[in-house]
C-alpha cells in the first residue's frame, strides 16, 4: 500500500525534509523490482519459519497423542512382549493405536508404585543394530550386567564395551523399570525395530521409560530407529540416484543420441521461424559469466592499483597484470559483440567462443549434471550458522547490486533532469543519496550556508 | 557386432515402442497414459488438453518459478508457447495454434520431443521434484532473489499498470521499500541462524540413529516421520513413487531409442513450414537489457584500465632503459606467474571453474571434526569459496557506491552556499 508506505517511509525516515517531495512518478520499473525482492524474501521467510516449526516441535516433549507409544504393556506383569513383525503400520494397527494408548495410561499408573519400590526382575533386551554404534560413542551411564537397578550405583565402565547397552544420555535419573518398558520410539509397529535377541542378554537398560509422554529428543533421541520399509526406500532411492547420475554408455546410448541430433536438426530443417539467433535462455546462460568476469576483473584491478610496489619487480607484474587484465577485458567484450550480433538474429549462425551445447539450459552454471545429491559435513553449529549467513550475505548482495544498478539507471537521470536549488530537488537528491550510495541506511546533511548580509 | 546391433535394431522398430512410451510417460511427473502418445501422432484433437497440461507442467517445473497448476487454460497455452519461444523453439505452427488448448496434440508431440533431445530433461524434472529426506542449506543462487537478472531492465514493465492505479508516488515510497527490504533480510538472518542451531541440535542428538553410516544421524524429516506416523508414511508413499520414476528413467535410457524413431516418422508427417525469416518477432529479448548493462561496464573498465596501463607503461620503460641481462630472467619469472595468476582468475567465471561450490542441494552432515575422510564437500571449502565470493561482491557494491557518490557530489558542487555532510563511516 503506496500511501501506508508513504506515512510509514515518513516516520522512518523521518530525518528528511518535511514539505512536499518530488511529485514525479517513481520509475514503475524501479518499485516493481523492490518489490519483487520483496515477495522473494518474504517467500524464502515463509519457508523458513515452516521449517523453524517443525525443528521447534521435534525439540519439545513430544506429544503422548502423536508420539511414540511405548511397546504395548498392559501391566507391568506382562513380562515379554513378542517382538512385532517389521512392518509398516497399517491403517488398521494405527487404529489399535488409540486403544493402546488408553492402555498404557492405565499402566503408567500402576507402574509409577512399582517403580518406587525400585522392583526389578526382568531382564531386558537390548537394541542392537545401528543403535549399537552410538553406544560407543555416547558417553551412556551404563551399568554392569546383574546389578540391581539401584540408581546409586552408577559405575561407568570402560566406553565401548558393553555396545548392547542403549545409551541414555542426559537422564537425570535412572529409572529403571519393568521389561514391557524399553523405550519403543514410533508409533506403530512399524516403526521401531524390535532388538532381536530378546532376553538373551542380562544388560539391564540405562533407558528405561517410565512415561512415554516425556519423550524428548535431547534425552532419548539416540533411541530413535528408522522403519525398516522407510530405511529399504532410502538406500534404494541413493542407488538410484547414483545410477542416474552415472553418464550412461552403450551403443544403444550412442544410437540414441545421434537419433535425438537428427531429430533436432530435421526439425530445424522444417521449421518456418528463424533458425538463426540465440534464444533468451541461452544469451542468460552466456551473460552470467561475463558479469561474473567484470566484477572480477574490476575486483582484481583495484587490488592491482591499490598495492604499493616496493621495487622494480612488483612494480613490473603489477604492469603486467593490468595489461594482462586488459587483454582478458578486450576478449570479454569481442565475446559480447558476438552475442549482441547472435541476439539480433542477423548473424547467420553465431557462435560465440567457447560455447557449449548446454548453454540451451536455462539452468546455467555448465556445470557436469550430478544428479545424486552431495553431502555437505559441518563439524558445528557455529560452523553451520556462518556457512548459512555467508550464503545469504552473497544472495543478499547479489540482489543489492542488481537493485542499485537499476536505481543508478533511474534515479540519476532524474536528479539531472530536475532543476537544482528548490527544496524538491533538495529533498530528492537527499533521498538518491542515501538509496545509491547508503544503502537506504543513511542519510546525507544538507547545510544551507547563508550569508550574513 | 555389426549384426548384433541391427538384429537389435530390428527388434526395437516392432515391439517395444509402447514400452518405450510407457515408460516414457511414467517417468515424466503426470504424464499421461500411452494412448496419448498415439493418438498424438495423429494430430487427434482429443489428446491436446492432456499434452498442454503435461508440457505446462514440464515447463513450469523447468523455469521453478512456480506457475500455479491451477491457471486457467489459456494462461497455461500462453506460457507454454512463450517459454517454448523464449528457449528457442524453432517450429511456428505451435505459436498458432488456438488459445484454447483444443488442438496441436501433434505439434505438442513435437515440442516434448524437442525438450527431451536438447538435454537431460528427464533428470532435471526428477532432480526438480526430489523428496527431500535430507536438511539442506537452501541455495538462493541469484535466481529466486535477484528477479530473473536478465528479465529486469529489459521486461516492458509488466507491473506498470498496478502502479499506475497507486498513482504516482513520490521517492519516499522507494525508501519506505528498501527500508522494508532491509528488515526483511534481518529476519531472515535471524531465523536462519535460529534453524541452524535447531538443526545442529537434532542432528546431535539423533547421532546414530541413522541405517546409513555415512550419514550417522537423523534430518528433520526423519526424525519428524518418527514423530508422526501419519506424516511418515506419506513420506514414504512419496519416496516409492520416486523410486518407480528413478526406475523408469533409467529404463528409458535402453528404451529411448525406439522412440526417436518413431518421432522420426511423426516429423515425417508434418508437411514442412514455408520459411519466413522474419515472421516470429523475437521477443523484445529479455537478456538485451543484461546484456548492454554488462557491456557498459565491460567499456568502462576496459577505458580504466587502458588509462592506468598507458601511464605506467611510460614510466617503466624509461625507467627500465639500463638494465643487465639478468633482468630478463626476472622478466620471465614475473610473466609466468602473472599468467598463472590470471589464468586461475579466469577460470572462476568459466562454467566448471568454481569446483568447490555445490551446484544442487546438499545433504548436511554433522560429522566429528577429526572425521575427514570420506565423501563429501567440507563445510569450511564452502565458507572459503563464499568469503572470497563476498569479499568479491562487496568490492562491485562500493564501486557502485563510489560511482554515485561522485556523479551526486558533481550535481550538487554546482550549487552554492550548500554543505554536504556525508554520514559517519566513509
Amino acid at each position: 500500500d503506496p500511501r501506508a508506505g508513504r506515512e510509514r517511509g515518513g516516520r522512518e525516515h523521518g530525518a528528511g525534509p518535511p514539505g512536499v517531495l518530488s511529485r514525479r512518478c517513481t520509475p514503475p520499473r524501479l518499485v516493481a523490482e523492490l518489490r519483487d525482492a520483496l515477495d522473494a524474501c518474504a517467500e524464502r521467510q515463509r519457508q523458513l519459519d515452516r521449517s523453524l516449526r517443525v525443528s521447534r516441535r521435534l525439540l519439545r516433549t513430544w506429544e503422548p497423542a502423536e508420539t511414540p507409544a511405548p511397546q504395548p504393556t498392559p501391566g507391568p506383569e506382562t513380562s515379554e512382549e513378542a517382538p512385532s513383525p517389521e512392518c509398516t503400520p497399517s491403517s488398521q494397527e494405527l487404529k489399535e493405536l488409540e486403544l493402546l494408548t488408553q492402555a498404557l495410561e492405565k499402566a503408567v499408573r500402576v507402574r509409577k508404585g512399582i517403580s518406587k519400590a525400585g522392583e526389578r526382575h526382568r531382564a531386558l533386551s537390548p537394541k542392537s543394530g545401528s543403535t549399537a554404534t552410538s553406544a560407543s560413542t555416547a558417553s551412556a551411564p551404563s551399568r554392569a550386567s546383574g546389578q540391581a537397578g539401584c540408581r546409586v550405583s552408577e559405575t561407568k565402565p570402560p566406553r565401548g564395551i558393553q555396545q548392547n547397552v542403549v545409551p541414555a544420555r542426559g537422564l537425570p535419573e535412572c529409572r529403571l523399570l519393568s521389561a514391557g518398558d524399553r523405550t519403543r520410539v514410533g508409533r506403530g509397529a512399524g516403526v521401531t525395530k524390535p532388538g532381536p535377541g530378546l532376553g538373551d542378554q542380562q544388560t539391564p537398560p540405562s533407558a528405561g521409560l517410565r512415561a512415554p509422554e516425556a519423550f524428548t529428543l535431547k534425552e532419548k533421541g539416540t533411541l530413535l530407529q528408522l522403519p525398516m520399509a522407510y530405511r529399504k526406500a532410502a538406500s534404494r532411492n541413493s542407488r538410484l540416484w547414483a545410477q542416474l547420475s552415472s553418464t550412461p554408455t552403450g551403443d544403444s546410448v550412442d544410437a540414441a543420441t545421434a537419433a535425438k541430433t537428427q531429430f533436432l536438426q530435421k526439425m530445424r530443417m522444417t521449421a518456418g521461424g528463424p533458425s538463426s539467433g540465440l534464444s533468451a535462455a541461452e544469451v542468460d546462460a552466456e551473460v552470467g559469466p561475463l558479469r561474473k568476469a567484470c566484477s572480477l576483473l574490476r575486483q582484481r584491478m583495484e587490488e592491482a592499483l591499490s598495492a604499493a610496489p616496493a621495487d622494480g619487480v612488483q612494480e613490473f607484474h603489477r604492469l603486467l597484470t593490468l595489461e594482462g587484465l586488459q587483454a582478458i577485458t578486450e576478449q570479454c567484450l569481442h565475446r559480447l559483440q558476438e552475442l549482441r550480433a547472435a541476439v539480433v538474429g542477423q548473424q547467420p549462425g553465431p557462435c560465440p567462443e567457447g560455447r557449449r551445447p548446454r548453454a540451451s539450459l536455462p539452468c546455467g552454471g555448465g556445470t557436469a549434471p550430478l544428479w545424486s545429491p552431495q553431502l555437505l559435513l559441518y563439524s558445528s553449529t557455529q560452523e553451520l550458522q556462518t556457512l548459512a549467513a555467508l550464503k545469504l550475505r552473497v544472495a543478499m548482495l547479489d540482489q543489492q547490486i542488481h537493485l542499485e544498478k537499476v536505481l543508478m539507471a533511474e534515479l540519476l537521470p532524474l536528479v539531472r533532469a530536475q532543476e537544482p536549488q528548490g527544496p524538491h530537488w533538495l529533498a530528492l537528491c537527499r533521498a538518491a543519496h542515501s538509496l545509491l550510495c547508503e544503502g537506504g541506511q543513511r542519510f546525507p546533511t544538507i547545510l544551507r550556508d547563508e550569508p550574513a548580509n | 557386432m555389426g549384426r548384433r546391433r541391427r538384429r537389435v535394431d530390428r527388434e526395437a522398430a516392432v515391439g517395444p515402442l509402447p514400452e518405450a512410451i510407457a515408460t516414457l510417460s511414467r517417468t515424466l511427473p503426470a504424464g499421461p497414459s500411452p494412448e496419448i502418445f498415439r493418438r498424438a501422432k495423429f494430430d487427434r484433437p482429443e489428446a491436446a488438453p492432456a499434452l498442454w497440461r503435461l508440457l505446462f507442467h514440464v515447463l513450469s517445473l523447468l523455469s521453478a518459478n512456480g506457475a500455479s497448476a491451477s491457471a486457467a487454460q489459456e494462461a497455461q497455452v500462453r506460457m507454454v508457447k512463450s517459454e517454448l519461444r523464449s528457449q528457442g523453439y524453432p517450429r511456428r505452427a505451435l505459436a498458432q495454434l488456438p488459445e484454447d488448448g483444443s488442438q496441436g496434440s501433434r505439434e505438442l508431440l513435437l515440442a516434448l520431443a524437442w525438450l527431451l533431445a536438447r538435454g537431460p530433461l528427464l533428470e532435471r524434472l526428477l532432480a526438480q521434484t526430489r523428496v527431500p529426506l535430507g536438511d539442506e542449506i537452501p541455495l538462493f543462487e541469484g535466481v529466486s532473489l535477484v528477479p530473473l537478472e536478465c528479465d529486469a531492465l529489459a521486461r516492458p514493465s509488466p507491473s506498470a499498470p498496478h502502479v499506475e492505479a497507486d498513482g504516482p508516488m513520490d521517492i519516499r515510497h522507494l525508501q519506505w521499500l528498501m527500508g522494508k527490504l532491509l528488515f526483511q533480510w534481518r529476519k531472515l538472518i535471524t531465523s536462519q541462524q535460529e534453524q541452524c542451531a535447531l538443526l545442529g541440535k537434532i542432528h546431535t542428538y539423533t547421532r546414530g540413529c541413522h541405517s546409513d553410516r555415512s550419514l550417522g544421524h537423523l534430518s528433520v524429516a526423519e526424525t519428524e516421520l518418527l514423530r508422526d506416523a501419519e506424516g511418515g508414511q506419506q513420506l514414504l508413499r512419496r519416496l516409492e513413487r520416486e523410486n518407480a520414476r528413478l526406475e523408469a528413467a533409467l529404463q528409458w535410457r535402453c528404451r529411448e531409442l525406439v522412440f526417436w524413431r518413431w518421432m522420426d516418422t511423426v516429423l515425417g508427417t508434418c508437411p514442412p513450414e514455408a520459411s519466413h525469416p522474419t515472421f516470429l518477432p523475437r521477443i523484445p529479448e529479455r537478456g538485451t537489457g543484461e546484456l548492454e548493462l554488462v557491456a557498459r561496464e565491460l567499456q568502462a573498465l576496459q577505458e580504466e584500465l587502458r588509462g592506468a596501463v598507458e601511464s605506467r607503461r611510460a614510466a617503466w620503460e624509461a625507467r627500465v632503459g639500463g638494465w643487465g641481462p639478468e633482468w630478463n630472467a626476472v622478466q620471465w619469472a614475473s610473466w609466468e606467474a602473472v599468467g598463472h595468476e590470471l589464468a586461475a582468475l579466469q577460470q572462476a567465471w568459466e562454467p566448471g571453474g568454481a569446483a568447490a561450490q555445490p551446484h544442487g542441494p546438499c545433504r548436511l552432515v554433522k560429522s566429528d571434526a577429526g572425521a575427514s575422510r570420506g565423501p563429501g564437500l567440507r563445510a569450511a571449502q564452502v565458507i572459503g569459496v563464499l568469503r572470497s565470493r563476498e569479499a568479491c561482491l562487496e568490492a562491485v557494491l562500493c564501486q557502485l557506491q563510489r560511482q554515485c557518490r561522485q556523479e551526486l557530489a558533481k550535481l550538487a558542487g554546482a550549487l552554492p552556499g550548500l554543505i554536504w555532510i556525508l554520514p559517519s563511516g566513509h
